[in-house]
């Protein structure tokens, strides 16, 4: 039986886990991979400390400090969670562990639209990495989808790549950094079109060749535009499925917590993405990473 | 004295299609850096021809793409990996 056992090895859980490994505790981390949603980052400009770095230095970074606090993150996904007879048991795809004390941050993960097209084109024009991908389309049209952080920060990486970037807003205006805005706006090879509810992907059969959208205004009409890649960032939807039934859920999908990221279970705390509070910055993410910790390490020494 | 039987690690032709600043790309040959598995890195960022070479072997065009022994992945998947490369998973 652990102390703790940790889901999820982005910041939130890797936080967690650097500071459980200096409080000597006795514990796991598990997860689907290493990195979360820092393998989908670009520029990173504003995470306290480090003037300018990107979502891979960062997690380059994170994964030696795993290393130098000797930690080994396990690879593998957890289906349920459920009351045990001296804390929880964790049902994964390796195996149960029954541990006193659980800190959830799985993180989340990119929305689909669900439109037509969707799926028959992804990785073949359609996707949701524009780090990834991005660099594939130099020269070409692109259109983005999003009107948040995520689509401006993903038009804003284009910018340099693309010879003409849509930025398909379902908004009245973008929802996103001052400085991301103005990069935008100031850029004459970007077409912001704002009010326009993406309804389909379009392609030869083969690869995309466009998108059609409705405009959002009392005529409702339908375009079309062409695009060889179509950047979907849609939104993010928390990782908690496994969760559902047995802590409370917000109407978004984020595990309810109070401000010390205690959830609706006593030993079970929530950080970062999949935890609500709805603001998706790393340094919350570590924040509340840390403060979990903190709060499960004086559960389990509570529980004595 | 039996003769002493020496086994020799056999060797995989392995080809990765990435792009620059694709963290998984750098992840997946990071991976294959740490187990010591040579292989040849193409940007198909910057190579048009490598670029369709990667779609005609993968049928899209998401990186990275590994391309093992003539056996493809697209991204960085482990499981496949070892499997192919006959590199025992880590606990």
């Amino acid at each position: 039986m652990y102390d703790l056992v940790i889901i999820g090895a982005g910041i939130a859980g890797m936080t967690s886990a650097i500071y459980a490994a200096r409080k000597r505790m006795n514990f796991l981390i598990i997860s689907a991979n290493v990195g979360g949603q820092f393998l989908e980052s670009g520029e990173v400009l504003n995470y306290p400390g480090l003037i300018k770095t990107t979502g891979a230095e960062f997690e380059s970074i994170m994964e030696k400090q795993l290393k130098f606090n000797s930690i080994n993150p396990r690879i593998g996904s957890v289906k349920k969670i459920e009351k045990s007879k001296n804390g929880y048991n964790l049902i994964t795809d390796q195996g149960e562990f029954e541990a006193k004390s659980v800190i959830v941050a799985t993180g989340a993960r990119a929305k689909k639209l669900g439109i037509p097209g969707e799926e028959k084109y992804k990785n073949k024009g359609v996707y949701y990495c524009t780090i990834c991908d991005g660099p594939l389309y130099k020269d070409k049209a692109v259109a983005v989808i999003g009107g948040g952080n995520s689509a401006l920060e993903a038009a804003d990486f284009m910018l340099n790549i693309a010879k003409k970037i849509y930025v398909i807003n379902i908004m009245p205006k973008p929802v996103a950094h001052e400085y991301l805005q103005e990069r935008i706006a100031n850029n004459p090879k970007v077409e912001l079109i704002n009010n326009a509810s993406t309804t389909g992907i379009l392609g030869n059969g083969k690869m995309v060749k466009g998108l059609k959208y409705r405009k959002i205004d009392s005529k409702m009409k339908e375009y079309e535009i062409d695009a060889d890649a179509v950047f979907i960032q849609a939104g993010r939807v928390p990782n908690t499925d496994f969760a559902k039934g047995f802590l409370k859920i917000d109407k978004d999908n984020h595990i309810e917590i109070d401000c010390t990221t205690q959830t609706s279970k006593q030993g079970i705390f929530a950080a970062g993405d999949c935890a609500s509070g709805h603001e998706y910055q790393y340094i919350i993410a570590a924040g509340q990473g840390c403060m979990a910790l903190l709060k499960a390490a004086r559960y389990v020494a509570n529980t004595r | 004295m039996p003769k002493q039987k020496t086994e020799k690690k056999r060797s995989h032709k392995v080809i990765v299609y990435s792009t620059p600043g694709c963290p998984w790309c750098h992840k997946a040959k990071e991976y294959l850096d740490d187990h010591n598995i040579k292989y040849t890195d193409y940007d198909v960022s910057d190579d048009q021809e490598k670029s369709q070479e990667m779609v005609d072997k993968s049928g899209q065009m998401g990186v990275p793409v590994i391309d093992i022994d003539g056996k493809i992945i697209v991204g960085f998947d482990v499981e496949k990996i070892n499997s192919l490369l006959g590199i025992e998973g880590e606990d």
